[in-house]
């Protein structure tokens, strides 16, 4: 103690000291500079515009893209993130490791002199592997070869264990009993699953002080959030210090569909009340876990200018979440070893007497109420000399469940010149073990048991919180990775990213980790692309050719579900666009024209066999990014990238056979999602024909197959229904011919267009229909700048050829290539707008509603309810 | 000492060393810090895609007011 008073006493001074200056210093009384300029174009302003941004960010929304950056500006993003293979030791796995298609997308705008508005969007699709459960690896959780994962959180039977308590596992190979004591997870797949989120918010700026109201939404099929945030900010000192306060609330809303093919072997008994139980016709009842999470969050920082060249950054954070916390997938595995039991004698010289343990498996239990503070600063140096900015940033995190954790990140930021960048980074993690988490428990006594029931009495267990998920364990993280920056003009930011990450037990800070079976890595890359939307537009018309700008009406455009409508007309000039489409068929069911009965399609529908399923709905949501490029006045390039998700509800047929195919219910429903990563267009567009009035184009292209045909229904064994894969599979040809032409207010257009499959089968064994589709519209300016489009469309397609290589469904029409295909007629109305001045100059904006008027399918699918089409591009 | 007096001091220590802020930055002598790369975040799309794993994959996700939902149950 003693030694410790004068080490004590001079530290107290020396805050003191500090604190004095920086008490004086927040209340304004250091040496004052001249207040800066408020000349808005001034190269000053503009520097100071940007260090607003980069030194003064509101730190918990400098996470939010929506906000990262002083300007208006709209951008996209793709990021994949896959898991590495886990540690099953001699157990195969026949999972995919889990892996995620990330899309995002903002904007944000000024809307009046000091309202920013912002937007953003985020979806996320995941699928593959993910461990449910730890066990001993005697107790054989993982053997590839038996079908459906579910019973096998209680092991294959053959678990024994010495007086000791050391389990020992029996090889199959040798036929003999050895100690064991190796962990391992249990894996089981996730089916794939779409989870999509937005947000928006207003905020008003004032000269040195900022307010941000925002909200949004998260939807996915088991988990709905809703929340808000308010946050302020406030600069001082000539904007060398500026504070931030921000408050956000969620409120979540949990129905997990419990895995009716696992949910006979797990005792969810601790949640009963909150479960719904549905029979089901088709197979075991449907189970629906309900419950309610609500989350608090507070953030104060403080963001100061140290020097001309480094900036400083803390913050203080607490989080205070109550409700329903558990992940409602993962189950504890609980042993019991009754040491009073008659031990076995196997019979081999040399193997103790053994104990037969009685294993449950039960859904985790977690406390309901977390409470978290975190403290963290970030410390950013410019290197004089070398250009670059050195980043270093520490977060201390702590929790009421019994975790520390650590987060140390170090960053260098250097410009290569010609607007590229390079950032390499290295991060370090590490956390301690919650206090309830456990691999699994091992009781030294007999099961308690319900009355003479087998069910688990788990009011007789004496732990009351549970949890073997590995995200609870203590274990340490490294990273790194790399950005690639490059800035192309003064408009568009193109950026790429990669970083591998590793998560193991020895790597935690102090040891004691948890052990090697839960180590596992991942990578993830990403790409994406940012628009300044104030930079200098492409002078008149926006550099797009169809006519706009005729007789003052700017932008009489194709209506907006019309692809390659129109070319740019300068050498030089590049479009950024972005395509929406969502369609959906919920109708009735449909032999050639007209509706058709369950018996029949039970009798017909499925080639030899009895139908048992039939679709009820599927739904489509498609986003196309769109750039364009004239490298000559003739001739436009053409890229567009294509992410899809897909969701399809099926239903049993009335008077069907059980259906007998693994893996139809998805988060307790019949039916299943995909999404991730669409096909590739890549197209030429060429000028044939040019009159005032007139005009006519050709587009030539190919659509690379980038789009997974490799998707799985949810037992990982059976290929999904041909129209859920994520692309064709195979090269396809996509020409088509466009016409288009105007007088006065009146503009027209036609557009013949094919898709014809360059290879009879892709890698799963079938090629799509190839198609053939031909439009006319015609559209009236009822203002200068907005246009109204009345078209209709005819659209042939062939249906598949060829049919899986490997297992698959048969369980429905969806399930069998003659039922793909057909002809259609739709009639579509849309309205079309490029805004002509004002701050979204230049801006194109389309939307349309597209209407079946009659469906001629091939074999039995359902009636298509219609399609919505929107569009936006900008050119430069 | 504890835990939670440590991170007091640590957080003290941050949070005073603000003090070569009072140092005159004049506005004309902020243009390394205007620069793109001396931003907080100078990747806040790619920040918030990494941030958006680890919080599905580390147990210290929370102590954010960035809003969001989802279970991050994969």
């Amino acid at each position: 103690m003693s030694a410790c008073a004068p080490r004590l006493a001079a530290l107290r001074r020396v805050l003191g000291a500090v604190c004095r200056r920086l008490a004086r210093c927040l209340a304004g009384s250091c040496r004052a500079l001249p207040a800066r300029s408020a000349q808005p174009h001034t190269p000053e302003s503009a520097s100071l515009r940007a260090l607003t941004a980069a030194a003064l960010a509101l730190p918990g929304l400098a996470q939010m893209p929506a906000h990262a950056a002083e300007g208006d500006e709209a951008g996209f993003q793709y990021g994949h993130y896959k898991e590495g293979g886990r540690q099953l030791y001699n157990d195969g796995s026949r999972y995919d490791p889990i892996q995620v298609d990330n899309l995002f997308g903002n904007a944000r705008v000024t809307l009046f002199d000091r309202w920013k508005f912002a937007f953003n969007y985020m979806q996320d699709t995941w699928s593959g592997a993910t461990p449910v459960a730890t066990a001993p690896l005697a107790l054989g959780g993982n053997p590839p070869q038996l079908s459906g994962a579910s019973p096998l959180i209680l092991g294959n039977g053959t678990l024994l264990y010495d007086r000791q308590f050391n389990p020992y596992r029996f090889d199959f190979s040798t036929g003999e009993y050895r100690k064991d004591r190796r962990l391992v997870h249990t894996l089981a797949s996730a089916s794939p699953e779409t989870r999509q989120q937005g947000i928006f918010s207003l905020g008003y700026e004032w000269d040195e002080a900022a307010l941000d109201m925002g909200g949004g939404l998260s939807e996915e099929p088991d988990y709905h959030s809703a929340f808000f945030n308010v946050d302020g900010r406030w600069d001082l000192n000539q904007k060398r210090t500026t504070l931030n306060l921000g408050l956000s609330y969620t409120h979540s809303d949990i129905e997990a569909g419990l895995d009716p093919d696992a949910s006979a072997y797990f005792d969810a008994s601790a949640f009963r009340r909150q479960i719904d139980t549905v029979e089901s016709t088709s197979g075991p009842p449907i189970q629906t876990l309900r419950g309610v999470r609500q989350d608090w969050a507070t953030r104060f920082s403080l963001a100061q200018v140290l020097t001309k060249n480094s900036l400083l950054e803390t913050g203080l954070s607490y989080t205070r979440s109550t409700g329903f916390q558990e992940n409602p997938y993962k189950v504890v595995d609980f042993v019991f070893v009754d040491p009073a039991q008659t031990p076995i004698d196997i019979g081999v010289p040399g193997l103790p007497l053994l104990l037969m343990p009685q294993v449950q498996a039960v859904l985790e239990q977690r406390p309901d109420v977390r409470n978290q503070w975190s403290w963290d600063a970030r410390y950013v140096h410019y290197v004089e000399g070398l250009n670059a900015a050195l980043h270093l940033g520490y977060r201390f995190y702590h929790d009421d469940w019994g975790i520390d954790a650590h987060t140390f990140e170090v960053e260098w930021g250097q410009p290569l010149g010609r607007g590229w960048m390079i950032t390499p980074r290295v991060r370090y993690y590490t956390q301690d073990a919650a206090d309830f988490y456990r691999p699994y428990l091992l009781f030294r006594s007999a099961e308690p048991r319900m009355g003479t029931s087998d069910q688990i009495d788990l009011r007789r267990v004496p732990v009351k919180n549970y949890s073997s998920d590995h995200r609870l364990s203590a274990y340490g993280a490294v990273s790194g990775g790399v950005t690639i920056s490059k800035a192309v003009g003064k408009a568009v930011h193109l950026e790429a990213g990669f970083e591998y990450y590793t998560h193991a037990g020895g790597l935690k800070l102090d040891g004691g980790g948890e052990a090697s079976y839960a180590d596992f890595d991942y990578y993830q890359f990403n790409a994406g692309l940012r628009v300044d939307l104030s930079a200098p537009l492409l002078s008149g018309d926006s550099g797009h050719d169809a006519h706009a700008g005729h007789g003052g009406y700017s932008g009489s455009l194709a209506p907006a579900g019309v692809m390659f409508d129109h070319m740019m007309h300068k050498a030089g000039a590049f479009m950024i666009g972005y395509r929406y489409m969502y369609s959906l068929q919920d109708g009735d069911m449909l032999r050639g024209t007209d509706p058709v009965g369950d018996a029949i399609i039970v009798a017909n529908g499925c080639a030899q066999q009895a139908c048992s399923l039939t679709p009820r709905e599927m739904s489509m949501h498609m986003h196309m990014l769109d750039l364009m490029y004239a490298p000559a006045d003739w001739l436009t390039l053409m890229l567009m990238p294509q992410f899809v998700s897909m969701e399809m509800g099926l239903r049993p047929l009335a008077g069907a056979p059980p259906d007998e195919s693994d893996g139809h219910i998805h988060g307790g429903r019949l039916g299943h999602a995909t999404g991730g990563v669409g096909d590739t267009g890549l197209y030429a567009l060429a000028r044939l024909f040019e009159t005032p009035g007139h005009h006519l184009h050709l587009s030539l292209g190919l659509t690379a197959p980038t789009g997974d045909v490799g998707q799985k229904i949810h037992s990982g064994t059976e290929f999904i229904h041909y129209g859920m894969q994520l692309g064709s599979g195979t090269w396809d040809f996509r020409p088509s011919l466009t016409y288009t032409g105007y007088l006065n207010r009146w503009s027209w257009g036609g557009q013949l267009s094919g898709i014809k499959r360059l290879e009879n089968r892709n890698e799963s064994g079938f090629a799509f229909g190839d198609q053939f589709q031909s439009t006319a519209w015609g559209s009236y300016h009822v203002l200068d700048w907005l246009s109204a489009s009345v078209r209709g469309v005819y659209t042939v397609q062939g249906a598949i050829r060829g049919e899986y290589n490997g297992l698959h469904s048969e369980s429905g029409p969806m399930d069998f290539p003659a039922s793909y295909g057909g002809h259609y007629w739709d009639v579509g109305f849309g309205i079309s707008a490029v805004v002509p001045g004002g701050a979204f100059q230049g801006n194109r904006f389309g939307v349309e509603w597209l209407q079946p008027v009659e469906d001629d399918v091939n074999g039995y699918q359902l009636e298509r309810t219609g399609s919505l089409s929107a569009t936006w591009g900008l050119a430069f | 000492m504890k835990t939670g007096e440590r991170a007091l001091v640590l957080l003290l220590l941050a949070a005073c060393t603000g003090l070569p802020g009072c140092t005159t930055v004049a506005p004309w002598e902020r243009g390394n810090l205007a620069k793109p790369h001396m931003a907080l975040e100078p990747h806040p799309e790619q920040g918030a895609f990494r941030e958006h794993i680890y919080r599905g994959r580390e147990a210290a996700s929370g102590g954010s007011t960035a809003s969001g939902g989802g279970c991050g149950c994969y």
